[in-house]
């Protein structure tokens, strides 16, 4: 396997160097001891030598260049022919998926659906919108704001006292509204007897030795198993059309201070159930921290929420944006609130059925 | 600017032809240590004067604060009469008057200053505690001027001039650490310093049996200084007094005196719980009251009589004088207008390259410039090795210090007094809490409280994280430094020049100057990066010499407002969010954090919607707190928000310190966030 030879940190104080000789190239075959490269510093002089026998695989930095202490110097293999590991660069943490914040601002600034305008890549870019636009000869809407201004709702009349919703507290508002303004709901429910469950859970609680009771995060990667057996949960509707997504994203509600907010578990439908309740269990301390980053707080496309330790009889949830499903957890029933333009009563008594064992 | 002018901060006062005692060229008060008349004589006036003081309070003509020396007039006269020298200089403390009117012979200025009238020594700024007058300065925080004394003595031995520093302390300010600092850098540095204790027994209210351990002599002599013990109540007080500064200005090494005396009045007014007993006890010792029994009645009356006619003049010529003021014009301490750039900046490579090149130049071309600070000396050349290679060239003015930085800080602050233009160094900016007395009390409130005072430091000092240095090695505390008033924060970033702007704060700028140097710009070169300088608003103080810099395209969807190093890791935000995001990104980097530069920043952000201000240090309190409060104010309607370090200690571990400090994605997150919502 392909070992990496590192910079040295020659002083303290310098955490760069200058690669100064490079006395191998790519494919030069090396002995122990043997010297590599020479890298310094305003004040002193180092020579990288080689760890082990074998072959320069790939030297990453040229001479004269600046380099960061503990960086790769250069990959040295048992054999010539070794592949080096692709490490896999850092994800940008802003990942506004499908469209590029520049993009978004755009289509604010034209008052467009992201859907209205077609992608030409992966993402959504200015070019993008821009083209659409000049297409169109459509004009800017006046104030930058990306998210339409709602219609006007009455004022309330008694005196009373203003305070600014938190953005979480926004967020929450916005996602009720899109039920209100786009969803049409339904709302079934199906006795459960949850012993099945948490026998489920105990076991699998003990096998992986967790601090925290795995039974709701259980439900949830089963639900998110269900969606890629019957793709319709994981639809919405679009204009006349229904639109499947391509992987399961699983929202779970998590009570923070007076605010839901809903982290999202991407692609889970590809996840093993380990996986699964370590990355909700991740999301979910997120959340309780406010730290969630906008991606894993937006694009669920079927959700999950618990009432059950509240030992209420009944909750009737409401759909965040863009889902067809999501199943409402009580103590003593499994209930489920649905986007009837997508799903039928019929769909959703199935997995809430399905739903009500662990398998 | 040559030395003596540097150190007078006082017109010095002409001989009247009133005045009951004779003067020397300088104005000084001639008191002859043998003979009784003439103590006694200016023994009454220090007693008029002050009883003057306590009928003023009475009559609610003045108001404020006051520590009179009552029973102690010949203790504070002694060593004060002895400094005859004109290049003698001395600090006294919170009890100062029979200091000042011994230097001084000023019982009208001091009245006026006491009473708040512009003819007061210092305009009625000072108060009671405070005054200056030629090589006088006293300040109110006990023991905080000792260490400015020895820079003061440090100067003199540099230049070979004469003169000898005293340093009067109380007994009760055997507590405090900056006087051992002291006492330690007198005595490596051998310098003609007196430390003179008045040990009236008192602090305060408190007997100091019961706060002093051990031995006062002893301390002088554990730090290798010559040793004497006195007691006003003696005969031939005055004349063994003159005998010790002698022995000083002869052997031109540093002494302590103790001097045993009692404190006849209270601490300040009304606040003395001694028992009866003990005060008649006093009463009965009081060396001037049995000074005057020794002389002839009718002579002892007529002196009574001269010195209370001196002072009832001077108190009819400082009621005369109206109210103090036209105190510092536009309430800024800055009343120097902008230097024109006289000094092209320039670009040298690495930061560390930079900033030494800059030093050794200023020693090069200005005698005046000399470095104090911790491990300077080569082959080590600092902890960080800015200033390796100068103790080599300039031994006399490449001060390797003890570990104090307190008293670094302090003999800084006497060598500017002195005339000098020191640049010293914190070895690490965590370490300023040490020296914040001296920043908070000394530096930046001499230029406002003393006539025609300057104080040209520079304080230099690595800050920052992100080397695993832990809780104690790793802060940015400029926003400390950015609540001290009056004090300028500089704060290079590697777009500027970094050595450029050291060298105008050290010789453009007379004021006392922060300038942090965060310790990862030291590895990185220094280039201007497609950076322009913004426009310097005129009603900036300082901000022509410490420019804002501007970079981005002229349309930007965010703008970022960094400096120090955290310019770096905006610009790898800035880069990401255009490659991947698809936004233009404006960045601005101040290099001035305080005094702020409101005007220019105002100027530069006209016009921009969402700006992120983005610091290394804390958040809260910090200083983008203070800009965004700013703008707020003058109207700036964009969005903004701050990205900093929480409020927590910063952790050792890599992967702590780095979930502590904020990086390059708690940038694109806030983008996000403030794009988008």
């Amino acid at each position: 396997m392909p070992v990496s030879v590192l910079i040295p940190r020659i002083n303290n104080n310098d955490d760069t160097v200058r690669l100064s000789v490079l006395m191998v190239a790519r494919g030069a075959a090396v002995k122990t001891g043997d010297p590599l490269a020479e890298v310094e510093t305003d004040k002193a002089n180092f020579s990288v030598e080689a760890e082990q026998d074998g072959f320069v695989l790939r030297v990453e930095y040229e001479v004269g260049a600046t380099c960061d202490v503990g960086s790769v110097l250069m990959w040295v293999g048992g054999s010539i022919d070794e592949q080096i590991e692709q490490i896999e660069e850092a994800k940008s943490a802003t990942a506004a998926a499908g469209a590029t914040v520049k993009s978004l601002l755009l289509l604010a600034r034209y008052g467009l659906n992201q859907s209205a305008v077609p992608s030409s890549g992966e993402r959504l870019t200015a070019e993008d919108v821009e083209a659409y636009v000049r297409s169109r000869g459509l004009q800017p809407k006046g104030a930058v704001t990306v998210h339409a201004a709602a219609p006007a709702e009455p004022k309330p009349e008694e005196p009373g006292r203003r305070e600014s919703m938190s953005p979480q507290h926004r967020a929450m508002a916005k996602t009720v509204t899109w039920q209100r303004d786009h969803a049409a709901t339904g709302y079934i429910e199906v006795p459960f007897d949850p012993a099945a469950w948490e026998q489920d859970a105990k076991q699998f609680r003990a096998k992986h030795s967790l601090m925290m009771d795995p039974l709701l995060s259980l439900m949830a990667w089963k639900l998110a198993q269900l969606a890629v057996q019957y793709p319709k949960l994981n639809a919405t509707a679009d204009g006349g059309d229904l639109y499947f997504f391509d992987q399961v994203n699983a929202g779970f509600t998590v009570q923070n201070g007076d605010v839901l907010m809903m982290p999202v578990v991407r692609n889970a439908g590809g996840m093993t159930s380990e996986a699964f309740v370590s990355a909700l269990g991740k999301l979910q301390r997120q959340a309780m921290k406010n730290a969630l980053k906008p991606s894993e707080a937006a694009g669920a496309t079927i959700a999950f929420t618990s009432m059950a330790r509240w030992n209420v009889s009944r909750h009737v949830p409401l759909l965040p944006p863009h889902c067809a499903f999501i199943l409402a957890h009580s103590s003593a029933q499994l209930g489920a609130t649905y986007d009837h333009r997508v799903l039928t009563g019929f769909d959703v008594v199935q997995a809430l059925r399905e739903m009500t064992k662990p398998t | 600017m040559n030395s003596k002018e540097a150190h007078s901060t006082g017109s010095v006062l002409t001989a009247v032809a009133t005045d009951p005692f004779e003067r020397d060229a300088y104005g000084k008060p001639i008191i002859h240590p043998n003979d009784p008349e003439s103590i006694y004589l200016f023994g009454r006036i220090i007693r008029e004067s002050e009883q003057t003081l306590l009928d003023l309070f009475t009559k609610g003509i003045l108001s404020g604060t006051t520590h009179t020396c009552l029973g102690q007039e010949l203790c504070q006269m002694s060593v004060v009469r002895g400094l005859t020298d004109p290049n003698d200089a001395l600090v006294s403390n919170h009890r100062n008057h029979g200091h000042f009117l011994t230097y001084s012979g000023d019982a009208a200025g001091l009245l006026a200053e006491v009473m708040g009238r512009q003819s007061g020594v210092c305009g009625g700024v000072g108060g009671s505690q405070h005054l200056a007058y030629r090589n006088f300065h006293s300040n109110g925080v006990q023991g905080g001027m000792t260490a400015n004394a020895v820079g003061q003595a440090l100067s003199r031995r540099i230049r070979g001039e004469s003169g000898v520093v005293a340093i009067f302390v109380g007994d009760g300010t055997m507590g405090e650490g900056l006087l051992y600092e002291s006492l330690n850098m007198a005595s490596i540095w051998k310098l003609a310093v007196l430390f003179v204790v008045e040990n009236n027994r008192i602090a305060q209210t408190t007997p100091t049996a019961t706060t002093v351990g051990g031995s006062i002599a002893a301390r002088g002599q554990a730090f290798g200084l010559k040793t004497w013990r006195l007691d006003d109540s003696d005969p031939d007080f005055l004349d063994r007094a003159d005998g010790v500064v002698s022995r000083i200005r002869r052997d031109s090494t540093p002494g302590l005196l103790v001097i045993d005396t009692m404190r006849l009045g209270p601490h300040s007014k009304g606040d003395d719980a001694r028992p009866d007993e003990e005060m008649e006890e006093i009463r009965r010792r009081d060396p001037l009251t049995r000074l005057g029994e020794r002389l002839l009645a009718s002579r002892r009356m007529d002196l009574d009589a001269q010195a209370r006619d001196y002072v009832q003049r001077a108190r009819a010529t400082a009621l005369e004088s109206p109210d103090s003021a036209g105190y510092l014009p536009g309430r800024s301490l800055f009343i120097e207008p902008a230097v024109p750039i006289s000094r092209a900046p320039y670009f040298t490579g690495g930061v560390r390259a930079s900033l030494n090149n800059a030093l050794g130049d200023m020693l090069r071309c200005d005698p005046d410039v000399i470095l104090l600070g911790e491990d300077m000396h080569d082959p080590y050349g600092g902890a960080f090795k800015v200033t390796a290679g100068l103790s080599s060239l300039y031994p006399d003015r490449v001060i390797s210090t003890p570990i104090s930085e307190a008293g670094i800080t302090g003999a800084a602050i006497g060598l500017a007094l002195s005339g000098w233009k020191p640049v010293m160094e914190i070895m690490f900016a965590d370490f300023i809490t040490l020296a914040m007395d001296q920043i908070y009390n000394h530096a930046v409130k001499f230029p406002g409280m003393f006539p025609h005072c300057r104080v040209p430091l520079v304080l230099r000092t690595p800050s920052g994280g992100r080397r695993g240095y832990g809780p104690t090695h790793s802060q940015c505390p400029e926003s400390l430094a950015c609540a001290v008033p009056g004090l300028t924060v500089v704060f290079p970033s590697h777009r500027h020049p970094s050595g450029g702007l050291l060298r105008r704060a050290a010789l453009d700028w007379p004021y006392p100057v922060a300038f942090f140097e965060h310790k990862l710009l030291y590895g990185l070169n220094e280039d201007r990066g497609g950076y322009e300088e913004a426009a310097p608003d005129p009603a900036d103080p300082a901000a022509a010499l410490f420019p804002l810099l501007r970079g981005g395209g002229p349309d930007p969807d965010l703008t970022i407002v960094a400096y120090g190093y955290s310019v770096h890791i905006a610009e790898q935000a800035a880069a990401q969010l255009a490659k991947e995001e698809e936004l233009s990104v404006e960045i601005l980097v101040p290099s001035l954090l305080s005094p702020l530069p409101a005007n220019t920043f105002l100027k530069a952000l006209e016009n921009r919607e969402r700006v992120i201000v983005f610091e290394e240090g804390p958040g809260p309190h910090g200083f983008g707190a203070e800009l965004l409060a700013v703008l707020a104010e003058r109207g700036f309607t964009g969005r903004a928000i701050r990205v900093a370090a929480p409020p927590i200690p910063i952790p050792a571990a890599r992967s702590l310190e780095q979930f502590v400090l904020p990086g390059v994605e708690d940038i694109l997150n806030a983008a996000v966030r403030l794009l988008l919502s």
